[in-house]
């Protein structure tokens, strides 16, 4: 008893550690939190997966044991408690009770009392002694006593149920060695023996990734840092993965079309699983529990930002590799994530609300020497204070926050007109034509100084072409006195300005079909633009990838669990509930009415094994009722 | 005396007939166990107004309010900014509103009766929170309402995130309270019961107004099942429950030293009462522990997952099977099991709310 308290105490404990110490993280997780020393200690403690520590399976076990002695050596008592009538008490001991009293009768009418005590539920057996005493001995509420016994066969069962979906057979595998966690990334065929689970493996709770249009009949059991591989008595088909959205964006539902075909009958089940409805098939249960990217194909537009390139088109997949030659250097595109939505908080009207800016896709680019960037670029435009800008942010490690590349929309909501505007800054011709004429609107005249004027802005221009304004602003810092730099920069960004306006208003005249710049103004189109332009320097890489179509390949995570002590779980816990419910509500009562031969009495006494404040009013409600009866 | 035999003919009848009207003209919108526990409401309605009469006239006032209020809304959201009785009064809003400044003036009343035990004074405290209760409850029925007006397939019962289930929280630890202050017909214990209510809805104010928590948000997926409707009530009763058992605890060791023992009812009905409340509590928190094994078997794929509100959960359960033990099978009583039961309320909020505030889990519904 006082055992399974102190086993039961150390579960709560061991229970609370495992909720504050975050279980199944990556070990690199615990050696950084903890340090070397630290992290192999709680590990030999078995803390990064408390609930299946051996320690606290020992526990449980011992818990199911010392419980298991205590209802095997109570319950004959109960039970044999509970059909006994204690007929042999006498007087003397009855009249001891709190509630004992010597009522006068009339006639002694032991029909009439027994009705009575029929009606209010008692049971009871009568005995004539003899001395010619007679003595009725009843109660009711016996099954108090019985949630004893139900409440703690309840426990048992329980832990049994949860000890058979827990890994305990696995384990012992592993250590006699038979079994081993596999740590490689190996492909299926590769897989040694000792890394699979048979059908037969008794319970588990296993992971399955299954892309849109495949068929597998392994799933994988994560085992600390990693996996076994569990065969499965059937194949797992997966039509058609599907998410769906509240029109605020949100998740609504996920949904996987699965055929699932038995290998031994080829028994088949088409059903559609989501969340809260799983599909069960030969004793195994098929969960929703997750999704990612199905290796998605992206169709891209590849635009060179500091060169008049045309774009050049590139396809790519999801988890595959594009490598690239880029003024000769060696770039690696990796493709990690395509996402079809993104909710974002985007400013409409006043305020901030959760809106799905359409999708976007996640890629790392390595350098040569291994170093890589992680970019999400988003395929269509967002408001950005009461504009409109193609987006995509860069970080140099997954810890920083992304830094967004915002690039202005066109009138036609295209990306064109940034692409033209900065293929016109990079045609040198184009360029010295939209100077001559910035120069000739500032000096109409021309003449000497306008030459020098001239030198000078197209010095300005060349540096902001080549670097953006952290170029132009260097050759301010080392040329103009500091007084002079405020002022000389503000005329620089001016004329920086001029010429973007300038070089759209040619292309206008040279264009007229293009409707790209078909603004009522277009200053701010340049100037977004400029700004573009100059942070496409930051960017890290010279390149833009404008996503122009997709091909959306999902994959959805499902769990498949055989759990086999679940039925036993639920019946021990429809035990639990009748147990506390009978030891609460059950006020057990004894009652005895006792008649000596000759006397004009009776002794009546009434108790209880709980005592209770109400239980002194039922005693004197029933005492008053019985009096009546015998008057 | 006729005039109550008759309501209570009516309220049999409404709790009938209310529901099958939901049944008739909302099926298609139903499953087979929403539509089970639609009726089961009623039905069980009924039973627990055959044991306490006054349960029936909440149920009847809030119903009635509610009505109202829909009518009123005109199956339009933006009413309740224009129509003057939704914007003050029966707006979900303006009704938890209401609840919120209600109960902290009872809260007031109730002390001032155990000081001047002025009868006035009791029966006034004990109506406000009458008041505030059935205001609370029209207010969660209304939004219940309100969230179909913003969209057919963003409707829920509202007891999905933290904003509504601490509303609850103060509504089902009320309304025991009631139950027991009118059973025991003695009102001191509202002054102590009525602080942890208070406190709830200062969290509730806190909660509206730094962090908008009032706004109705749709269901993620793993929540939209007919489950909710059982295993969160479920839970609140059990949260409610011991809620009340550490506070009638408090009064009880205050009694214990000595202090305002004259004003508060013996020791023996306070030990009484702490062990009815810890007994109801248990047996709902069993239940609704069992049942969210049975809902988890079926969302997340496993009845048991050593999430940390599961472990919680047990930790709270252990503890209270404990207190229980200790009691029941070995007789104890006293400030020992009164201490207990006040450190049992620490270990349930921090189930309740300090996992949700520190851990993280599958239960991360409700985070601030």
């Amino acid at each position: 008893m006082r055992f399974a308290i102190t086993m039961l105490s150390f579960i709560g404990i061991a229970s609370v550690i495992g909720t504050i110490l975050k279980q199944n993280e990556p070990y690199e997780n615990y050696i950084i939190k903890f340090g070397q020393f630290w992290f192999e200690f709680f590990e030999a403690m078995g803390l990064y997966n408390v609930y299946q520590a051996f320690w606290f399976l020992a526990i449980l076990i011992f818990l199911i044991l010392s419980t298991s002695f205590c209802v095997s050596r109570n319950s004959p008592k109960i039970i044999k408690e509970y059909k006994r009538f204690q007929l042999n008490a006498r007087e003397k001991s009855l009249s001891s009770f709190k509630h004992s009293y010597k009522i006068p009768i009339k006639e002694f009418n032991i029909n009439k009392l027994e009705t009575f005590l029929l009606k209010n539920k008692f049971r009871f057996k009568q005995q004539f002694n003899n001395d010619g005493s007679v003595i009725i001995s009843a109660k009711k509420g016996d099954f108090q006593k019985l949630g004893y016994i139900f409440t703690h066969l309840a426990i048992i069962i329980i832990s049994i149920g949860g000890l058979m979906d827990g890994n305990l057979v696995l384990k012992m595998q592993e250590l006699t060695g038979s079994k081993k966690i596999i740590y490689e990334d190996l492909a299926l065929k590769d897989i040694p023996d000792s890394g699979k689970l048979t059908t037969s493996n008794f319970s588990y709770r296993a992971q399955m990734l299954l892309r849109e249009g495949e068929k597998q009949s392994v799933a994988v059991l994560k085992a600390k840092e990693g996996y076994f591989i569990q065969d499965l008595p059937f194949v797992v088909g997966l039509n058609d993965f599907r998410i769906e959205h509240y029109s605020t964006g949100q998740p609504k539902s996920f949904e996987s079309d699965l055929i699932v075909e038995d290998k031994k009958t080829g028994e088949l089940v088409k059903k559609t699983i989501n969340v809260n409805s799983p599909l069960s098939f030969n004793g195994v249960t098929i969960y929703q529990s997750s999704f990612e990217d199905g290796g998605s194909e992206l169709s891209l537009d590849l635009w060179n930002l500091h060169s008049s390139d045309k774009p050049s088109p590139m396809k790519s997949v999801i988890f595959k590799e594009n490598e690239l030659f880029l003024d000769k250097k060696k770039y690696l595109f990796e493709f990690n994530d395509f996402r079809k939505f993104n909710i974002l908080d985007i400013e409409i009207g006043n305020e901030k609300r959760p809106t799905n800016v359409g999708p976007s896709f996640i890629y790392k680019v390595r350098n040569e020497s291994g170093q890589a960037n992680e970019y999400q670029t988003y395929q269509f435009p967002m408001n950005i204070d009461d504009s409109s800008f193609f987006v995509s942010g860069m970080r140099k490690t997954p810890q920083e926050d992304y830094q967004y590349l915002k690039l202005p929309a066109d009138a036609n909501g295209q990306l064109d007109g940034f692409m033209i505007f900065k293929t016109l800054l990079n045609s040198p011709d184009k360029v010295s034509d939209a100077i001559e004429k910035v120069v000739t609107k500032s000096f109409p005249n021309g003449g000497e100084k306008s030459q020098i004027y001239f030198e000078g802005v197209k010095r300005v221009i060349s540096e902001f072409i080549a670097g953006g304004y952290s170029q132009v602003a260097e050759s301010i810092d080392s040329s103009v006195s500091v007084d002079n730099q405020k002022r000389i920069a503000n005329s620089y960004i001016k004329i920086i300005f001029l010429l973007g306006q300038e070089l759209i208003e040619s292309y206008k005249i040279n264009n007229p079909n293009n409707e790209s710049f078909l603004f009522e103004n277009n200053q701010k189109f340049v100037q977004e633009s400029l700004t573009g332009f100059n942070d496409s320097f930051f960017y890290g890489l010279p390149i833009f990838l404008e996503l122009k179509d997709y091909v959306h390949v999902q994959s959805s995570g499902l769990q498949l669990t055989k759990s086999p002590g679940q039925f036993w779980v639920y019946l021990g816990s429809i035990l639990l509930v009748l147990g506390i419910f009978c030891m609460i509500y059950i006020q057990e009562v004894r009652l005895w009415v006792f008649k000596k031969k000759t006397n004009k009495d009776v002794l009546l006494a009434i108790t209880t094994n709980r005592h209770r404040y109400e239980f002194d009013q039922f005693a004197k409600k029933i005492t008053q009722q019985i009096r009546k009866i015998l008057n | 005396m006729t005039l109550n035999k008759a309501f209570n003919y009516l309220f049999i009848i409404a709790m009938l007939v209310l529901p099958a009207i939901g049944l008739i003209k909302f099926h298609e919108y139903m499953d087979r166990y929403e539509m089970f526990i639609l009726a089961g409401t009623g039905l069980t309605f009924i039973l627990i107004n055959k044991y306490w009469r006054s349960f029936g006239y909440i149920v009847s006032s809030t119903l009635i309010l509610s009505f109202i209020s829909i009518y009123l809304y005109q199956g339009i959201l933006l009413t309740n900014e224009k129509q003057f009785f939704l914007k003050y009064f029966l707006s979900s809003q303006s009704a938890i509103m209401w609840m919120c400044s209600l109960y902290p003036l009872s809260l007031l009343m109730y002390w001032f009766y155990l000081f001047k035990k002025n009868s006035f004074l009791g029966n006034l405290a004990s109506q406000l929170t009458w008041i505030a209760t059935i205001m609370g409850f029209t207010g969660l029925l209304v939004r219940w309402y309100e969230s179909y007006l913003i969209s057919i397939d963003v409707g829920h019962i509202p007891v999905s995130n933290l904003y509504e289930v601490f509303v609850l929280f103060c509504l089902i630890t009320a309304l025991l309270h009631l139950y027991y202050e009118q059973k025991m017909n003695r009102k001191e214990l509202g002054a102590f019961i009525l602080i942890i209510i208070s406190i709830a809805v200062g969290f509730i104010l806190w909660y509206t107004f730094s962090k908008g928590a009032d706004e109705i948000q749709p269901l993620v997926p793993a929540l939209q099942s007919y489950w909710m409707k059982i295993h969160v009530p479920a839970n609140f009763i059990g949260y409610g429950a011991f809620a009340i058992a550490a506070m009638i605890s408090i009064a009880y060791l205050l009694a214990d030293k000595g202090i305002l023992k004259s004003r508060l009812p013996s020791l023996i009905i306070l030990d009484d009462l702490t062990y009815k409340a810890i007994a109801i509590g248990f047996i709902f928190f069993t239940i609704a522990t069992i049942l969210g094994a049975v809902w988890a078997a079926e969302a997340w794929g496993g009845y048991w997952s050593w999430d940390p509100k599961e472990t919680w959960a047990l930790i709270v359960w252990l503890n209270y099977a404990g207190w229980l033990h200790l009691r029941l099978v070995k007789g104890l009583r006293g400030p020992m099991l009164a201490w207990w039961s006040v450190i049992g309320l620490l270990i349930t909020t921090f189930a309740f709310l300090g996992v949700n505030l520190f851990l993280s889990g599958l239960h991360s519904y409700g985070e601030l």
